[in-house]
């Protein structure tokens, strides 16, 4: 169940993110997008766990230039979100390697994909309001967003030291 | 490197970009992220508060025997939606069945068990802790615990029972046994003819000896048989162990000691144990099934030790051994050894040496050729003439071939008596 839905998530991700491209023309990029997408489909299959941390990476980096170059924002956000939900699911699946005869794997499974699924449609949701809405950046937006940014990268300074 | 931190990361540059370029549609790309590490904020474990107990089927055994480790783990704190917990066998045990990881879930006052099967070679193993990680659903967030425990599982040396080994010590104890004591008395075995003692048995008497002398009546006297002191003393050099590819010759040195020790305590003889390696590991003298377990719990902890210090038998104190008593060496021997145990002898030991055969162990382990079969013959006279130097010291000594059984290919050689005492009349 979670390797289908974990393929599934790599192909989509792959998929919406090549598609768009090719769909505007930039067709050697969206050739590159596939490899990629073969490249972790590969990573997975001989169970390199840190490749799924690359591929968000890069697809969030892929699903922004997209954005920078204006082009189709929903195969965009779905990109994004399926390569979210691959990187969980990677972890999740080694996880479930350690998991006992006789507890409920099957249930921890359903559990961990309702969630996701959940979530995933939650963000996606959010992030297409956001775009319909239109959000415009206003000094006042900008400052509040300022603020957050350091708020955060506080935290993770903070959190770099105690390591 | 912990997952939220490089999501928070990932967040802060789409952040980051939409600050910069100020454009809506990178802090849209941000929310699904930020949902995510909310999700994974509001979830996350709190600190553990659980109790775990772990049983071993057996706390003593013997090499390769399975022991199955149980663990039960109970909840006392809030429910965890993931626990991983790992439990910490020594590398050296191997798992037989069964894991000592399992993913969990356990809710608030619940209680799971799990088992798993180990078996393993001669040591101590401590199982010393558990590894318990608890994270929230997304595994964003963990909880890490080191609990410690304190069982042990001892793997004593395999052993084979020897029916007894002759030993002539010059000093006895006072305790009877069954080694011959010098001394005239009761005993079993003859020791020599006295002039006969009012309350002397007339089975006792010598009618032989008195028909020579017609005045007088002579008796017979037995020799009493005592208990002694024995050390024993396992060689644990890496010189003296260690051949060609890492492969050891202490495990058999291990199991003649153990046999050793055995049957001396078993007929009721005062024995210490002496691990020679990288330091002195001394089991101070005693008798019985107490000290016969202090012994076997030593041996199961003995390791061969790289020491210069203690790299040739010089440092090996008869001070530790009471004089004139027994001292058993189980070496496969080296060269220098021979001036120490010449030492030992003059100081009124009496010594013997089980002396596994590294020269057929070793041979075993090389491939045939011509130039092996050389150095084989080149060791075995060298090792043959050091023996003959040791033997011409009056120490005995009992090379083992270590393809066989110790009890069949030593054993009736150490039943032997070397020697018999017997006193004549003047």
């Amino acid at each position: 169940m979670i390797v289908i839905a974990l393929v599934s998530s790599i192909l989509l991700s792959a998929g919406s993110l090549a598609f768009v491209f090719f769909e505007t023309g930039f067709n050697s990029f969206g050739v590159w997008i596939l490899i990629f997408g073969v490249a972790w489909l590969f990573a997975l299959w001989r169970g390199w766990g840190w490749f799924s941390t690359i591929g968000l990476f890069l697809a969030v980096m892929v699903s922004a230039m997209g954005l920078w170059l204006r082009l189709a924002p929903g195969w965009i956000f779905a990109g994004a979100i399926f390569a979210l939900a691959a990187w969980d699911l990677t972890d999740f699946r080694e996880r479930m390697r350690f998991v006992a005869a006789d507890d409920n794997a099957r249930g921890m499974e359903r559990r961990h994909l309702a969630r996701l699924t959940l979530l995933s449609l939650a963000g996606l949701a959010l992030a297409s309001v956001t775009m319909i809405l239109r959000v415009r950046f206003t000094i006042e937006w900008g400052a509040l967003l300022v603020i957050v940014i350091l708020l955060g990268l506080s935290q993770l300074v903070g959190w770099f030291r105690r390591q | 490197m912990y997952r939220y931190v490089f999501l928070s990361a990932l967040v802060y540059v789409l952040l980051l970009a939409g600050l910069v370029a100020l454009r809506g549609e990178f802090v849209a790309l941000a929310i699904p992220m930020l949902l995510f590490l909310f999700y994974g904020y509001w979830q996350a474990p709190e600190e553990l508060n659980i109790e775990i107990q772990r049983l071993l089927s057996n706390d003593r055994t013997t090499a390769d025997s399975e022991i199955v480790v149980t663990l039960t783990i109970t909840n006392h704190g809030a429910d965890i939606e993931e626990l991983l917990l790992e439990d910490k066998p020594s590398p050296r045990l191997k798992i037989r069945l069964g894991s000592p990881r399992h993913l969990l879930r356990l809710a608030k006052g619940s209680s799971f068990t799990f088992a798993y099967t180990v078996a393993g070679p001669r040591g101590m193993y401590p199982f010393e802790k558990i590894h318990a990680v608890s994270t929230e659903p997304l595994g964003l967030i963990r909880r890490e615990q080191l609990i410690h425990t304190d069982e042990k599982l001892t793997v004593f040396p395999g052993m084979t029972r020897l029916k007894s080994v002759a030993i002539h010590p010059h000093r006895t104890r006072v305790y009877a046994g069954m080694i011959p004591g010098r001394i005239g008395g009761t005993g079993t075995e003859f020791f020599g003819v006295r002039e006969y003692q009012s309350g002397d048995s007339p089975r006792t008497i010598n009618w032989h000896a008195s028909a020579r002398y017609p005045e007088s009546l002579f008796s017979n006297e037995y020799q009493l048989e005592r208990v002694a002191d024995v050390g024993v003393v396992l060689d644990a050099r890496v010189n003296a162990n260690i051949f060609h590819s890492g492969r050891s010759l202490f495990e058999y040195s291990v199991m003649a000691a153990a046999a050793l020790s055995d049957v001396f305590l078993s007929h009721g003889n005062r024995v210490g144990l002496l691990v020679y390696g990288s330091y002195l590991g001394w089991t101070l003298p005693g008798y019985g099934k107490i000290q016969r377990e202090r012994i076997m719990r030593s041996l199961a902890g003995a390791e061969v030790g790289a020491s210069s210090v203690f790299a040739g038998l010089q440092h090996l104190s008869p001070h530790m051994f009471p004089p004139e008593s027994q001292i058993v060496l189980v070496s496969s021997l080296v060269n220098d050894d021979l001036e120490v145990l010449i030492q030992l002898r003059g100081r009124g030991y009496q010594v013997m040496v089980i002396s596994p055969d590294p020269a057929g162990f070793e041979r075993r382990l090389l491939p045939n050729s011509p130039n092996v079969e050389l150095a084989e013959r080149i060791i075995r006279m060298e090792r043959g003439l050091l023996i003959r130097r040791i033997e011409r010291a009056g120490i005995q000594v009992v090379g083992w071939d270590v393809s066989i059984p110790l009890d069949q290919a030593i054993g009736p050689i150490l039943m032997r008596s070397r020697r018999s005492v017997f006193r004549r009349l003047p």
